[in-house]
């Protein structure tokens, strides 16, 4: 049984039909690629998945468990962390302080311990900052601990969105067009951090991109959206001779 | 440099007003309560970005919990002002549920709806009655404390001082600790902060009843300091002022609550003594806040504090156990 099973989920918003009897599976450790032209789907999928968005049929479950219904701060309890295609950051808090949030999400002190600043509430603080500061270290964000995440350029934006959903330890990471914005070298670095992740993190993940270089290198296994219907999967290679997905992306192009 | 301009104010808080004539000392004492609604909205405003225009409704509510119980029924002062603010926080989370689906505009029509409506109803000369049995206001007396009568203007006053001291105090500690780094996150971006496991419903309805039972502390302080509770104190347009006033000031500083509290009570009175006549004060108050908003958007503290950020000197950080980091890009 996959980790995430996503069965027929269907969604339409008015008159667009963003999402047609969608069903995958996703196993445990696998990263898994979702690619497809603009407006194919994608990330409404993610909004499903992360509970942005509630599908209007199907069923979603992780690890065996259903996700529809439950709100999203449950869904990231369960161990489901996200990032955002256009970047939200906690953008008046710092970098540090941003990678803090998920970890004060699960502290269980509450705001009386913090207001009388109980010894367990300034233990927690430290070991909270402590975690910030390694996760930081990791990936090379050391620098800008302490600057307000919205003053950063969009490729550091992205790496502290990053941090901060491995904060949460996530069993799965979506990641929603995590190169976008991205120069050649930044995303020739992401694609070599994103197997470090796995490794480390022992995550499973689930990337979203339009830059097909960047998914073809990273995913185990690709599914080709276009609208609103899986159309291909296979591996990176399979897809990319695909002449239903070939199309798909050239249609795109003339249409732009 | 925090620590000594804070422990300066703080000695200037004290030790002014004992020169100062028993009217004054009165007045001090107000000062240190509107304080408490300005450290109220500092919450609610400063931490999560909810509008309030009710936080005087919030107070009546400990103003009138403290008045009926301990004048009307014989309570204990100390029983009846924890009553008052736990109602005034229950009342503070049930104004939130709607507020949940609301922002910026919109919530502000709703804590005016409120505000409107205590005035109208909750404060109406019959509801007041019923609550009062009959149709003499409340005079609740001056409480003791540890055996010493409170009762000398001065006593007062320090008592007063040192609960809205310790309340910054409070106010202060969460908002450097995860509260406040919580609360700041949901303002920022709520959807991100629910994935990331904040619970965003709860942690805003917690700062609404945590910033209710403040103006609710605030109002039970106030019908003891001046001896009687009446509605017009607790009205609309003394919600709007103070509102007004928090903004000038900067909501998203503790100290603002200080400033705050002394400029909206001596504000009029040293009107009181120039040509123009303490009806100005409105006036000028709308004037700084246009003045403020173009200048300082961020309230007059908040933009000193930046100013002089530069003075303070800043802890070295701490480094993280040596580890292959990744290139900064």
């Amino acid at each position: 049984m996959g980790m995430l099973e996503v069965k027929e989920a269907s969604v339409r918003f008015g008159g667009v039909q963003a999402l047609q009897d969608v069903s995958f599976e996703l196993n445990r450790g696998e990263i898994l690629g979702l690619i497809g032209p603009n407006g194919a789907g994608k990330t409404t999928l993610f909004n499903c998945i992360s509970g942005v968005v509630e599908p209007d049929r199907g069923r979603i479950a992780f690890e065996g468990k259903e996700l529809r219904g439950l709100p999203i701060h449950r869904r990231a309890r369960l161990g489901l962390a996200r990032t955002f295609q256009n970047l939200r950051l906690f953008s008046s808090l710092t970098v540090r302080e941003n990678l803090m949030v998920p970890i004060d999400a699960f502290a269980l002190r509450g705001m009386l311990a913090d207001a009388l600043r109980l010894p367990r509430a300034r233990f927690e603080e430290h070991r909270a900052d402590e975690r910030a500061r390694a996760m930081l270290h990791f990936l090379g964000l050391s620098e800008v601990a302490d600057t307000p995440a919205g003053d950063l350029s969009v490729g550091l934006q992205r790496r502290v969105e990053l941090g901060r959903a491995l904060c949460l330890e996530p069993k799965l990471l979506l990641l929603d067009e995590p190169g976008a914005g991205l120069d050649a070298r930044e995303t020739a670095e992401l694609a070599e951090l994103l197997p470090r992740i796995r490794e480390r993190f022992n995550v499973t993940m689930l990337l979203v991109d339009h830059d097909m270089a960047l998914v073809m290198r990273v995913c185990d296994w690709i599914y080709v959206l276009d609208f609103g219907r899986i159309i291909a999967d296979g591996r990176p290679e399979e897809v990319r001779d695909n002449p239903l997905v070939i199309r798909a992306y050239l249609g795109e192009e003339l249409i732009a | 440099m925090r620590r000594t301009a804070v422990a300066i104010l703080v000695l200037i808080a004290v030790v002014v007003p004992a020169a100062l004539s028993s009217f004054e000392r009165i007045l001090a004492a107000q000062a240190a309560i509107a304080g408490l609604i300005v450290l109220s909205l500092v919450v609610l405003t400063g931490f999560v970005g909810q509008v309030s225009f009710c936080q005087y409704s919030f107070a009546a509510i400990g103003a009138f919990s403290v008045g009926s119980l301990v004048a009307g029924h014989h309570w204990n002062f100390w029983a009846a002002l924890p009553v008052g603010v736990l109602a005034a926080a229950v009342v503070g989370v049930l104004v939130g549920i709607p507020a949940l689906r609301l922002s910026g505009l919109f919530l502000a029509i709703l804590t005016v709806a409120v505000a409107l409506l205590f005035d109208r109803y909750v404060f109406a000369s019959n509801t007041f009655n019923f609550f009062s049995g009959g149709i003499t206001p409340w005079r609740p007396p001056r409480p003791t404390l540890f055996g010493l009568h409170l009762t000398g203007a001065y006593t007062f006053y320090l008592f007063v001082l040192g609960v809205f001291l310790l309340a910054t105090l409070l106010v202060w500690n969460l908002r450097t600790a995860k509260a406040g780094r919580v609360l700041r996150a949901i303002r920022d971006s709520e959807v991100a902060a629910s994935t990331v496991g904040l619970d965003v419903t709860a942690w805003k309805l917690a700062a609404f009843g945590l910033s209710a039972a403040l103006a609710g502390l605030a109002g039970g302080l106030q019908a003891v300091s001046i001896n009687s509770v009446s509605a017009a104190s607790y009205d609309f347009q003394h919600s709007l002022q103070v509102a007004a006033i928090a903004i000038v000031w900067g909501v998203g500083a503790v100290a603002s609550a200080g400033f705050g509290g002394a400029f909206l009570v001596y504000g009029p009175e040293v009107l009181r003594h120039t040509p123009l006549s303490n009806q100005w004060f409105p006036a000028i108050v709308g004037l700084a806040l246009i003045v403020q908003l173009v200048f300082t958007p961020d309230g007059i503290v908040v933009d000193a504090e930046r100013r002089f950020r530069h003075l303070v000197p800043v802890s070295e950080p701490r480094t993280a156990p040596a580890e292959q980091p990744v290139g900064v890009g």
